[in-house]
Formats: structure tokens, sequence, C-alpha cells
């Protein structure tokens, strides 16, 4: 049928299927803008204005639009200065985005401005639930999204005419009231009131307490807009979807509807005879090779287990066949027409089982290549067999002893922008692979031998990632569409639908833990000991690393006290094993998560039971700076282990900070404020109407200490590469991969610093085989740390050759030979002797590229770090409990970390915030449930349920600076380490309001219910 | 729904003519929310955008709903109950609201659709065209496959003058309802319980002359309501439980 659609003001007159949606139509039209997330529109990133208001392009017919006024982001600002062309500008909302750090990944952004500016034209003075109720229809899973509301307030007060104060002019207000900052050592002053009736505070900063060594710093620490923020809030092409290519084919996956079969027959002759399909491809179409999917440094610490097809399935969802198609449609019509006859397998469902002596055999394949201690005739995928001093003997010599058991459960990483590849060969017999990847330079190399081409043949792409927390760090969709392009000659492009993402993408790993604590009477920890039963699913990949990781951080927290802290006792074993449920892998915190939900849980319980202030007893036992990291002469990922002396803890201070900002001191162990009998009243939440029965409601508060790493150490390698432009400018080449953190931003800060110019003047460029340097990708929280230092070491090279032309021409200028290279200092673009003579970078440019003994100034830098300083944080929950219906709502959260020095205040508290809001799904409802025959009940957004913006705790984010030695800048990690705490911080604060104790979390009603009938 | 047609009558009359046909299965397409949504079966969809089914008007003692309203204009409006309106924010975000109609909420709902256990309480009653036939649609929701083809919903009614409450738990403010309830309350005393959070549809625990026995009959509704989602003890009990809040707040 023919529509006539007005998009943008603009008449579209096309040809579209009575079923196409406007996304379709839009998306051909070239309007990028507009994002797929989720069939069912859950997501709100294919938001439009449809007259005006608010849609989801995905879930309306461009049938349905015609006669109606459309908007998409581009209809917005645009770049303020084009050449000759001077244009109107961003939008003040797009600016906002941009001011305020509300944009990480950028692939909601579009929609959340959308949604906003209808909001502002129908309410130009709109509250903050009026700015969240707008946003409810957008998912972001990046920020928590308190930026994101704090920017609409911004725009709405801009919009009304009002003087806004720039960013980094802001005051940072403090996160408590004075009074309840308590003395190093001392209590905060007791509250007389407590004020329930908060609004998540519109302040864009976070409370910093800036270390003296960081202060004199020009670049690194500023609030400075993100490097790629304007290019998101116009909703550019920039991700690896936004790409029109004549002759694209259209990739899907036949998959499993058995959890363990094998394949007895498969025919594809009608699904290949159907007009429209280029290619189908079995099992025995394509090489057998065996390969790991883990993003990881070579040789991959797992085994190699998986097969891009295979003639046995081990999940609901795994990979039958692949089918290139004309059209999308045309190859969802021929999944249908393939015959696939299966003998069904017995399944292992629960975990406990795999190693049973008569279980089935889920590894049986010849090619099988093991690592380590794995063993695929007992289904183990990894052991871990730890033991630090002597955890018998320091039972003997405890008190008492504390067991328990915990259970947390498989989650999912649900990035907005699902996994999207783009295949082609190039005009050099190439292959081209563009690719949503936290890992591009792994994913050549592990995608070589398993499509038959060296890895001089492969170029990887990473466009702009709209997300990813680790389930990007997995070659998954690569292969697919690179077997169809080699079966066809053709371009194609395979996204994952929202179902394939939950059914057949990665997951955090399911775990049963078992604790054993030995205490003596004092509080000092004798012995610690856990031992874990992981599922890693159908595949091995990251079984070792993350569960290894597990024990390696949550278990290095604690060494005890007096002479077991001195010489600790600690154990760490673990079994991952095979199961047929998808298989897991990298999930942002990579193992940690799990460990701390058992040992923060457990620490709470032993508190409580002994009658020890549960903060002075985690302090008493926790590792502290110029210790050595129990662990690191033990195990670690990858390598042989090496010492490794904690330079850096600032985990009290963190705790002070904390305290007061969640007001600890006034209301732990104060039954009074647990009756205050009414939940707090944040902006924006669901009412759920009166006559709740405030007798019912407890309030309950809780706490975690928590610890994580920065990169692996002698394993994470990043390289940069800077190179001189004709004005003085500088291109920066990064392996690294921002997905969505902002480390292109903070990197290229650190470039500036070094480099003393605006950070305007260092171009961005990541990541692209064929271009940048080598890095080993997003992952383990090293890029600010790992390919910081790179950068630091290319801009340091690069800087002595700008100030050894600048002395020369400083002599030239002026006829002497006073001016050397050491006296020159680089500032504010320009490179400075002692006596304020100068020359222009764009002068040295010009110098060194034209005028005399020319030379192009560059350098290439790289680094790998010996050492994995921890990031230490407190993380505080309030919540509120109904003792009738068991249901828990969280009304608060506080994190004070030690990250180091931090680059960028505002991108920083951004990712605290947005993992944060992670977490708390952790906490109370992410999880991922299989029936008895393997079968998903989690297929979508609506039954796998994300926070929204409507529905969000107030989030508080205290950075305690230290300066790490390691590093150039004194950095440690900020990514992971959110996520560590926030479960067992609300498993606290459930046990302070109602005495009862959750060992699996999430945290549901039904289970609180339960525990508080069996109490 | 693979849709193979598409059609935007501007007469009722052409609407139904299409409705009424088989081959292809045709049918209503109110705001597009489920009938958009990917599935392999073929449809033809009647666009009923320029039918004039979207007013909203209050009369007497009822309000008079359009099939076509959105449920953001049902939010907007003074007439709606507030416990209503809390069920619409429970149901969809801001974006669904502008296009999901009453209509279609109310037909493609399920056992977990705030907003259908909301307005069941509230015992509506629609009209079906061709014929002008009124059903309860606490009659309808079981009977949906069988009696909605070849027909239209063009309007419902709902007393204005009830007082009415809506109660839930779920894991999060924001997340579906593992169970919730929904109490209607005439000036005469009669109370209607509605439950929702389980099953296909949501049900009526109770229709009778006064709150008497409201929460007994909650509680043995969902005495069987098993899922992957809670146990039947804890749905009972949470029936049971929200019934009571809900009189207490009437």
């Amino acid at each position: 049928m023919i529509l006539e659609l007005l998009i943008n003001g603009i008449e579209h007159q096309i040809e579209a299927a009575p079923g196409d949606t406007l996304f379709k139509v839009l998306r051909s039209l070239g309007y990028y803008g507009v994002k797929f997330g989720a069939e069912g529109g859950e997501t709100g990133a294919d938001t439009v204005l449809l007259d005006g208001k608010p849609i989801n392009a995905d879930l309306y017919l461009a049938a349905q639009a015609e006669g109606h006024q459309i908007a998409t982001i581009e209809a917005l600002g645009e770049h303020p200065a084009q050449g000759w062309k001077r244009t109107e500008g961003l939008h003040p909302l797009q600016r906002a985005f941009v001011e305020t750090g509300a944009i990480q990944c950028g692939y909601c952004t579009p929609g959340q401005i959308l949604a906003s500016k209808e909001l502002l034209e129908r309410n130009p003075n709109p509250s903050e639930a009026d700015v969240r109720d707008a946003l409810s229809g957008v998912l972001c899973r990046c920020t928590g999204y308190k930026k994101p509301v704090q920017a609409v307030l911004r725009a709405a007060a801009v919009m009304r005419g009002e003087d806004v104060e720039p960013i980094a002019g802001l005051d940072r207000a403090s996160p408590a009231p004075p009074e309840w900052i308590p003395p190093e050592g001392g209590q905060g002053a007791p509250a007389d009131d407590f004020d329930s009736s908060f609004t998540t505070q519109t302040r864009v900063l976070p409370q910093i307490k800036v270390t003296p060594r960081a202060e004199e710093l020009q670049r690194v620490g500023k609030p400075e807009p993100k490097v790629d923020a304007v290019k998101l809030v116009q909703g550019k092409p920039a991700f690896a979807a936004d790409l029109e290519i004549r002759g694209l084919l259209y990739a899907r996956v036949l998959r499993s509807p058995h959890a363990h079969a094998r394949i007895k027959s498969i025919d594809a002759r009608k699904a290949r005879a159907l007009p429209g399909v280029a290619a189908v491809l079995t099992h025995v179409d394509i090489p057998r090779v065996a390969y790991s999917t883990a993003g990881q440094s070579d040789p991959i610490p797992g085994p190699l287990d998986c097969f891009s097809l295979d003639n046995k399935v081990r999940f609901v969802g795994d990979r039958v066949a692949f089918i290139a198609a004309e059209k999308p449609e045309i190859a969802e019509q021929a999944l249908h027409l393939i015959e696939v006859e299966y003998e069904v397998l017995e399944p292992i469902l629960d975990m406990r089982q795999s190693m049973q002596p008569d279980a089935p055999i889920i590894h049986d394949e010849p090619e099988y290549v093991h690592f380590a201690d794995s063993d695929p005739s007992r289904n183990l995928a990894a052991e871990i067999r730890i033991d630090i001093g002597d955890v018998e003997k320091g039972y003997e010599e405890a008190d008492c002893v504390f067991e328990a058991e915990y259970v947390v459960p498989k989650v999912q990483q649900a990035h907005i922008e699902p996994h999207v590849v783009v295949t082609y060969w190039d005009e050099d017999d190439r292959l081209v692979i563009r690719t949503s990847t936290q890992v591009p330079f792994h994913a050549r190399r592990i995608l070589a031998p398993v499509l038959g081409l060296p890895v001089r043949r492969i170029r990887v792409v990473k466009p702009r990632i709209g997300g990813g927390f680790g389930g990007k760090q997995e070659v998954l969709v690569e292969d697919v569409a690179a077997h169809l392009t080699i079966a066809t000659k053709r371009p194609v492009i395979y996204e994952y639908s929202r179902e394939e993402e939950f059914i057949a993408s990665r997951s955090r790993h399911p775990m049963r833990i078992r604790l054993k604590t030995g205490l003596k009477a004092d509080g000092a920890i004798t012995a610690n000991d856990m031992y874990i039963l992981s599922d890693t699913g159908a595949n091995g990949a990251h079984a070792l690393t993350v569960t290894g990781n597990t024990g390696h951080k949550s278990m290095a927290l604690y060494v005890g006290d007096g002479k077991y802290r001195e010489s600790p006792n600690i154990r760490f074993y673990a079994d991952i094993v095979y199961t047929n449920h998808p298989p897991c892998g990298a999930y942002r915190g990579y193992g940690v998560p799990q460990g701390f939900w058992a040992v923060e849980r457990h620490m709470e319980k032993i508190a409580r039971e002994m009658g020890f202030d549960p903060l002075e007893f985690r302090l008493k036992n926790a590792l502290r700076a110029g210790e050595l990291h129990p662990f690191s002469t033990a195990w670690s990922e990858g390598r042989e282990p090496r010492p490794e002396t904690i330079e850096t803890c600032a985990l009290e201070e963190c705790v002070r900070q904390g305290k007061a900002a969640i007001g600890w001191d006034q209301k732990y162990g104060n039954e009074q404020w647990r009756q205050t009998g009414h939940r707090s009243s944040v902006a924006g939440r669901p009412d759920r109407g009166q006559g709740m029965g405030d007798g019912h409601l407890r309030k309950g508060i809780g706490v975690a200490l928590v610890m994580q790493g920065t990169a692996i150490p002698y394993l994470d390698m990043g390289g940069a590469s800077i190179k001189l432009n004709d004005d003085g400018s500088f291109n920066l080449l990064i392996g690294a991969t921002d997905l969505g953190t902002g480390s292109d931003t903070v990197l290229a800060q650190m470039a500036a610093e070094v480099l003393g110019v605006p950070l305007e003047e260092v171009i961005v460029y990541s990541s692209d085989t064929d271009f940048t340097p080598f890095d080993v990708g997003a992952y383990a929280s090293s890029t600010t740390y790992v390919s910081g230092a790179a950068v630091v070491d290319a801009a340091r090279k690069v800087a002595e050759r700008i100030k050894s032309r600048a002395a020369r021409m400083l002599n030239a200028r002026f006829d002497v030979e006073t001016f050397e290279q050491t006296n020159v200092k680089l500032i504010d673009g320009k490179a400075v002797a002692p006596g304020g003579e100068y020359v222009t970078l764009g002068e040295v440019a010009l110098n060194a590229l034209h005028h005399e003994d020319q030379e192009q100034i560059m350098a290439v830098g790289s680094y790998v770090s010996p050492v994995a300083p921890p990031p230490f944080a407190a993380q505080f929950a309030e919540v509120t409990v109904d003792t009738e219906t068991g249901q828990v709502v969280v009304d608060k959260l506080v994190m004070a970390v030690d990250s180091g020095v931090i680059v960028n205040p505002i991108t920083a508290s951004g990712q605290i915030e947005g993992g944060m809001a992670q977490a708390l799904g952790y906490a109370v409802c992410e999880e991922m449930v299989y029936d008895e025959k393997g079968q998903p009940r989690e297929k979508d957004f609506r039954d796998y349920h994300i926070f929204m913006a409507h529905e969000m705790p107030e989030l508080e984010v205290i950075f305690v600076e230290t300066f790490e030695p390691s590093h150039p800048f004194g950095v440690k990690a900020v990514a992971e380490i959110p996520l560590d705490g926030v479960a067992p911080a609300v498993g606290n604060a459930v046990l302070d309001a109602v005495g009862v104790q959750i060992n699996a979390n999430p945290i549901t009603p039904e289970k609180v219910w339960r525990a508080l009938k069996e109490r | 729904m693979k849709i193979i047609e598409y059609h935007r009558p501007e007469r009722l009359e052409d609407a139904l003519a299409l409705l009424a046909r088989t081959d292809p299965r045709t049918a209503p397409l109110g705001g597009g929310t489920v009938l958009n949504q990917p599935s392999d079966q073929e449809v033809a969809v009647v666009d009923l955008q320029t039918l004039g089914l979207d007013l909203l008007e209050a009369r007497g003692r009822t309000l008079s709903i359009g099939a076509m309203v959105t449920l953001q204009a049902l939010l907007d409006c003074s007439e709606t109950p507030p416990a209503l309106k809390a069920a619409i924010r429970h149901e969809a975000t801001y974006n669904i609201r502008q296009v999901g109609t009453v209509a279609g909420a109310l037909v493609s709902a399920n056992g977990r659709s705030p907003f259908a256990t909301a307005m069941l309480a509230t015992a509506p009653e629609l009209i079906l065209q061709p014929g002008d036939e009124k059903m309860a649609y606490g009659e309808l929701l079981p009977l949906r496959a069988e009696r909605l083809p070849g027909r239209l919903i063009t309007q419902l009614t709902i007393p204005s003058k009830i007082k009415l409450a809506y109660q839930y738990v779920a894991r999060s403010l924001a997340d579906l309802p593992i169970a919730c309830v929904a109490v209607a309350q005439w000036p005469s005393g009669r109370t209607r319980v509605a439950l929702g959070g389980y099953g296909k549809s949501p049900l009526i625990a109770m229709d009778g002359p006064d709150p008497d026995g409201a929460e007994i009959a909650a509680r043995d509704a969902y005495r069987e309501a098993s899922d992957q989602w809670a146990s039947a003890e804890y749905r009972s009990d949470m029936a049971a439980t929200l019934t009571r809040r809900c009189l207490d707040e009437l």
C-alpha cells in the first residue's frame, strides 16, 4: 500500500506492507534516532511523537500514522556550527542532557528527550513526579534515571527563561545534615525528627571528599561533558544497526525447543526453496570448530566447548540453523520450513544434580578442549581449590562458628540495545564485522579459526554501543552473520530480538554458596570458608574466572584481626557445573555480587547474634591499606599469582560518610524510627492508595561493605596512540571500548591533562582493529586504569616531542640558546617557557608538519598493570517492609566509595547511580526462572522487570578519594563495585525491619511473608 | 499478529462489514499495542480511529467511555475514580497510555492486568455492535474468544458515583501485580470485589449487598491460584489482606 506520512514536517510517499510498523518505515527512511529495544514496546527506545504525544513506533503501524504528524529526534536541534552554516543549535533539552551527564550509552536518549519535550510543552513547570511519569515509558539501564530527571528539570528552567548556573559552578551540597556527620570513631547526633518526605535532589554533582594530590589537576577531576554526547542527543546513526548498505540480508536463527536433545536429522530444502531465502546453514554445512565465546585474552581460561552449529542442543533456545533472507519476514517464514527430528535427552536443570553419578552427560563431543580441571564426563566445567593459611586450625581456635547457605539467581544484563552485528566483504576480500561488542580484538582472534580466515583478513569495527554490562564481552552473534556472509557473499545483519536476549544470550551465574566462619569472642574472625556450586549452563565460558572472582574479592575483604590479620585463614572451593540452562557469562560485577550477597548477609547475622555493632565488627576484620591482598599469592585470573599490597583503602571514611548520608546513627536500632509507620514519599512513585495499614509498615536500615578489583594484573593490556594535527589538536586512537561508561571522555581528559589542551582539542576514536592499538576491551573495570595509563604514556611521549620542538622554536624566535625542553610546560594549548614566552601548539604543529625538520609528532603508549588496586565502598539501604504482604520497598540507597581519584565526577557518579539501580533489581525483582522442561519464564520486559523512572528510590553517591600510587592520576575502578552491595544491604535492612533472614535473593514478597509466618 | 490487510473505515457500518469476515480473520485495531506484536497468525485489521469512538462523557450517575478513549484520556478525566487512575498508572507507562485504548486493554487483558481488575470491580456494561447488545464485562471476560469475533465494542459505561479502592502486591512498585484487589462500593451498600494477578483474566470474588464475607470470599477465590509467580497459599492470603485494606480505605 502507498502511504503518505508527514515526518518532521516533510511529506513522504512510501510503499509499505499493511503490517509494517512505523518503526520499520522510519528506519527505512533513515530516521535512525528511533531505536529497537523490544517487540512489545517495553523499552521506549522506539519513542517518537505522534501529534505531539510520545508513542512506541514499534507498536504502531505505519498505516495508522497516516494523517498524523510524526516527529523524531532528528526534528530537534543540531550542532550549532556546521562550517559556514549556522543553526539554532541544540534544543534546551538536548543541551541539558549533555550538561548534566544524563547520557551514558545514549541508546534511550532520543526517547527520553522526546518524552520530555512533550511534557514541557504541556507543563512548563513540572514537578519531579511529573518528569518521572513522563519518562516512565522509556527504560534506561545505564543511569538510574537521576541525571535524566535532573536534565529535564534544568531544561524546564532554561525554557522558562530562568538563569541556570553552569554545572561546574554548582555547589556540591552535603548529602546529610551537618550534625549527622559523626566525628572520626564517634557517632552522629540523634535526630529530633525524621523527615520522610524527601525527593530525589536535583543536584548534578556528587559529594566528593577530594584528595589533595588531585586538586592541582586541570582536566582530570572536572565535570566535562562527554565527548560523544552531542551526537547522541541528536540521535545520529552511531550504533551498529544504523547502517544503510546495498544488498543487505537479514539473518534469523532457528532455536531449540528442547533443553537437551540430539538432532537426528535436519532438512532445510523447503526453507531454501522459499523465494527470498539466500542461505540456510545447518551443522552439516559449516566446519565444526570448537571454541569459546568468552571474550578474554589468549589463552582463554576456559574449555572450548562451543560450536557455531552442533548436532546436539543443550538448552531451550540453543542454535539449530541459520537463515539469511532478503527481508526479515521471509527469514521468519523460512524458520518454520526447516524440518528437524530430535532425539530428546534427559536434561539437567538443577545444578545439584549435575555431578551425580547417573547424571546425563551434556558435553560428550570428542572435540571438547579441556582447560585446567574441566571434566565433562562429570559435567564439571571448572574447579577451584584455594587454601590460604589453615582454616581448620582457625576453627579450632574459634570461640564460635557460624554456618549458613545462600542462593543467588540467574539474572540478565538487559542492555537496551540488543546484540547486533553487520558483516560484509570489503573490496580487498577482507571480512568486515561491525558489531556491538565490548571486545573487538578478542572477537577477531576468536572468530578467525571459526570462520576459516586468518586474523589479518578480519576487521572488527566497534561503533557506539548501547550498553553491554558484560553481555557483550561475548562472541555471540558475530559468527552467525559472518557464516552467512561467507555463504552468500552478501552483507548480513543479525540483530537479536528481545526474546533471544532472554533465552539465548548470557547471564549472571546462579550459585549456591555455603559459608562457615570462626570467631573469637571479641569478634576477630579466625577462619572463613566459602564453598560454591555454580551453574554455568550449557557452556563453560567465564566459568572459572567468574567464580574465581567471587572468592577472590568477597572472601578477601574480611581477613580477621590481631594475629589472624597478619596470617588469615581462608578457604575458597568451587565446582562450576554444566546444566541445560542457557549459558552464563560475564555480567557487571563478574561473580562478585554473588559473593557479597553471601558474605555480607553472613556478617550481619554474626554481628547481630554476637551483639556486635555491625559496622564496628566489619571494620575490625576488614582489609586495610598496607596489607597484603590475601588472594594475591593464591590465585590470579589467567596468570601466576604474585603478592600485591593494598596501597589505598578509605573504607573507614566511606563508612563515616555513608553513615551520615543515610542517618545511620539516628536510625539503626531506633525502634521508634522503625515504627514511623508510613513509607517515605518519593517523587513520582506509584501511589498504592490509602489504607495500606500504617501499622503494618516497618522501616529498616542495612549496610554492606564491599571491594572489587581494578583490571587483571599482568594480563589486561591497553594501547593508545596520539597524533598531533596541523591546528594543534590531537587524534586519540584507543582500542578501549566505551559502552556507555564515558571511558572515551575520561581517557580524553587524561590526554588533555598531559598535553595541556582543552578537552575539545582531543578527538577520540575507538575502536577498530585496523586502526586503533590493541586493547583487551571493556571489562574487569580496567579501562580508566589500564587504558588510561596507556593514554598517559602516549601523551607524555607526544608532550616531550612538542616541548623539544617548542624549545627550539623559542630559541630561534628570540635568537638565544636558553630555552630547554625540560623547562617547557604545556598549558592551555601553548608550550610555555618559565618566563612566560610561548608558542602555540598550532605553531608547533605547523612547524613540525610543514616548516622545519619535518616529522609527524605521534606516539603509541601501552600499559599492563602489575597490580589490581581494589576500590572499596560502603553501601547503605533504607527500606519499608509491609509485614502483612511481605512487600519490600527500597526508599533510599547510599554509596560512599573509594575509587581513587575521580577523573570526571559526572560520568563517575552516573556509573554509580546506574549500577545501584541495576543492583536494586538483583535485590528485589530480577531473576530468570525455568520450568521442569527448561522452558524460560522470562522472555520480555513485562515478566523480567527492571526498574523504571517512576519507582526509583532516592540515590546518593559520595566519592571518598584516595590517590592510588600505581596510576599516574591516582585512579581506581568505578564501574562494577556499585553492583556488589545493594542486594545484601537491602537484605540486611529487611532483617533490621522485621527480623527475618532471606537467604535467597531476590527478596520477593512471598519469601518475606513466608519467613514472617515461620518466625 | 501477521497483519495482511489494513482498513480505516469512516463509517461504523463499513467497519462491521469488515469485521464480519472470517477469511481473512479480521480484528478491530484500537491503539494497536497488542495486535501489533509479532505473531504468526495472519489477520486483517480494521483501524477504528476515524469512527468517533473516543468520546468520554459523564451522564448522571454513569461515566460513558467510548471504546477508543485512550488510557491517558481516562486518567485525565476528572470523573474517573482515583483508584481507577492508580490502576491505569499501574497498567501502562506514559507512552503506552497515549495509544492504548480502554476497550483494547479490556479485551486483551490477562489476569495480571491492574486496569481490567479495577474496571471489573465497577461492573462495566459494554455495548457491542452490531445489534446494540449490552453485556456485562464480567460476563464477556471468560467468553472473549467465542463472543468477540465479528463484533465490535463501541462503548462502555461505569457508575461514577461509586467508591472504588485498588490495592496490590508486586516485587516492585511498577512491576506487574502478584495479587491485586479492587473493591467497588455503591451507595446502596452493594460491594463488588475483583481479584487480579493470576490466570487468564481477573475474576469477581464477591458481589453482594454489603461487604460482609468479602475477605473470606476473596481468600476462597484464590485458593487454587498457584503459578510460577506465587503459591496459592500466598495469593489466597493476599486476596484477603488486600480486600480488607480496600474495605478499610472505603
